[in-house]
């Protein structure tokens, strides 16, 4: 089979689910990776995602519904027999194996003549950039390096679909980054059709061509990282991406008021009462030299071009605010300011 | 309370004078003895060379050899995919399996012999290589730990998926990434079930085959010195055998150091 075709696999996941006697660890999960397309799955620790991996992966067995990958049904296809490039969490190298060894492993398990294996071992050690590491042992290596030999691994087996559960998770953040880049870069170069699992959102939104989000068991959402942060389907899916500000306010005829402002509530539940009103950071303006003060500065975070305004309302309630640092150089830890929404549509929920 | 400089070379000398005394004086007086010459004064390798004269050494020798050879390896092959198993996906049956495995510990010989023998087809009574099983049966409660150890001390778990998603069979699993990641642990459970099959008695005299052990009974009746030279003989097998296995775990605990 030429790379091409391994290249442009489907993948479905058709109602999948998983069950440990009453538990639901995957409930009825439904999802279609196109080819070449990357897909994170997103969620809190316990939410499914990881198991969703290991079924498609052929080490965990669905408990009903149906894996195609390009419309043949894999569920009864043995891990061994997948063709699926796997990179795990920990660092899974085999330690009796040097770096060259450990990429050809795939290749010997399915009796690839040694010339070819040989050529192909040195085009995976040049696209994760380590030739000159080829005859050192996994122990020799850091823990970015040790992950990119197991990318390598994977991808030397020219595997239909690429698995990576929670890959990046053990490194320190600025390799976790170096790596994410060059995994994506990796990935578009081959074309390969790619599930991602991880709880870190920010890496799914960067590194995603679309992003599931998930929560006990089931897809909330699965939509391209804008529409998943500017218009969340669910109260889940809008506070677990990103930072969302919950402020107390009252439902009446489809509006709440957030300081002073009308705001029409999107989707939101019949009925007049209590409500939160769900809005990001970066659509709280602080306005200092108020009249009308209505917060107080708890803290004020640099980050760079923007900051980062801890309010607090007169009811305890704690609100963000993310403004550009240069507005923002009057606001010190206790000074009055008045909050203000940019928006004029609202998200909201009752809990 | 603090030890003084004088006090700790006291104890130290008092052990060493102890040691001696116990230990090493009788193994060096036999030694010696062992070479004196019959009945006459002076030193020759006479008892040395009467024992390789006699009847059976080296036969028996070998039977040994051979059988702790063979229970060794079928230990081995029989106990290194079990614990993967066990480790892997059968932790419930783990402690029903630690158990059986204790049981020869406890087990008096006797019954273990006569009882085990009874159970064995007809073809494998009449042989000697039934030792063989007995010889592995004896050494379970030793391999056991030492093969679970060592799986616990590696990322089972993830090296085995690994490799499976790779395209790797069960069996290319187990010989390729499981065994070489634990070479120390079963370097061990193999001399330990070699050792243990090369010094067995009880058993093989019970069921009367011939072995080095229980030829070394008999002939040692015959000849005085000939007994002492073969006592002499023994211990410096057991002190090379040990030495190997120290020298090979030593390795090994290097290896994990590297490793981590």
């Amino acid at each position: 089979m030429s790379k091409k075709d391994r290249a442009s696999s489907t993948l479905e996941l058709r109602g999948l689910s998983r069950h440990f006697g009453p538990v639901k660890a995957l409930d009825g999960l439904d999802l279609v990776v196109a080819p070449g397309e990357l897909v994170a799955l997103l969620g809190p620790s316990g939410c499914g995602k990881t198991t969703a991996l290991r079924i498609v992966a052929g080490l965990e067995v669905a408990t009903s519904g149906d894996l195609m990958v390009n419309g043949t049904r894999y569920n009864d296809v043995g891990a061994n027999a997948r063709d699926m490039g796997m990179v795990f969490q920990s660092y899974s190298l085999f330690p009796n194996l040097n770096v060259s060894e450990n990429i050809e492993y795939g290749l010997r398990a399915r009796k690839i003549d040694s010339a070819t294996r040989a050529k192909r071992v040195a085009k995976m050690l040049e696209l994760v950039d380590l030739e000159n590491k080829a005859k050192s042992f996994p122990h020799q290596l850091s823990g970015g390096q040790q992950q990119r030999v197991a990318l390598a691994r994977a991808l030397a087996i020219e595997p239909r679909v690429l698995l990576l559960d929670e890959p990046l998770s053990a490194l320190d953040a600025q390799v976790r980054g170096q790596i994410r880049e060059e995994i994506r870069r990796i990935q578009l170069e081959l074309g390969i059709t790619t599930l991602f699992v991880t709880h870190d959102q920010e890496e799914a939104m960067t590194i995603a061509d679309r992003v599931g989000v998930m929560s006990q068991g089931k897809l909330e959402q699965i939509d391209i990282p804008d529409v998943l942060y500017n218009h969340p389907a669910t109260n889940f899916v809008a506070s677990f991406v990103g930072v969302m500000n919950k402020i107390p306010s009252h439902l009446i005829d489809g509006h709440v008021e957030v300081f002073g402002k009308r705001l029409k509530a999107i989707r939101s539940e019949q009925g007049v009462g209590k409500a939160y009103a769900l809005i990001r950071p970066e659509s709280i303006k602080t306005k200092t030299n108020s009249t009308n003060p209505n917060a107080k500065v708890l803290t004020r975070s640099f980050l760079g071009a923007s900051s980062n305004i801890v309010c607090q309302l007169s009811d305890g309630t704690i609100v963000q605010s993310l403004m550009t640092s240069s507005a923002s150089g009057d606001l010190h830890p206790g000074s009055s300011v008045e909050l203000e929404v940019a928006i004029s549509e609202v998200l909201t929920t009752h809990d | 309370m603090r030890i003084s400089s004088l006090q700790k070379w006291s104890i130290i000398i008092f052990a060493s004078l102890l040691g001696f005394t116990l230990f090493i004086l009788p193994v060096i007086a036999s030694s010696i003895y062992s070479f004196q010459k019959p009945g006459g004064k002076g030193y020759s390798f006479t008892s040395y060379t009467w024992l390789l004269h006699q009847e059976g050494f080296f036969a028996s020798m070998g039977t040994s050899l051979k059988l702790a050879v063979l229970a060794g390896i079928l230990n081995i092959s029989l106990m290194v995919p079990t614990m993967v198993y066990l480790n892997l996906k059968g932790q419930k049956f783990k402690s029903l399996v630690d158990f059986i495995c204790i049981l020869p510990l406890v087990i008096p010989v006797v019954s273990l012999a006569i009882g085990a023998q009874n159970a064995m087809p007809s073809f494998l009574q009449n042989s000697q290589y039934e030792l063989v099983f007995f010889f592995v049966i004896i050494g379970l409660p030793f391999t056991y730990r030492t093969i679970d150890t060592s799986l616990q001390a590696i990322s089972l778990k993830t090296l085995v998926e690994a490799s499976r998603s790779l395209g790797a069979s069960w069996i290319r699993t187990i010989i390729r990434v499981i065994v070489p990641a634990i070479r120390g642990g079963i370097t061990g459970a193999l001399f330990l079930t070699f050792a243990l099959s090369i010094g067995e008695y009880t058993i093989t005299s019970l069921l009367h085959w011939e072995t080095f052990p229980t030829w070394t009974v008999v002939a040692s009746q015959q000849n005085i010195l000939g007994a002492i030279a073969l006592s002499v003989f023994s211990f410096v097998g057991a002190i090379a055998l040990l030495s190997i296995i120290a020298l090979f775990s030593k390795k090994s605990a290097r290896q994990v150091e590297v490793n981590e």
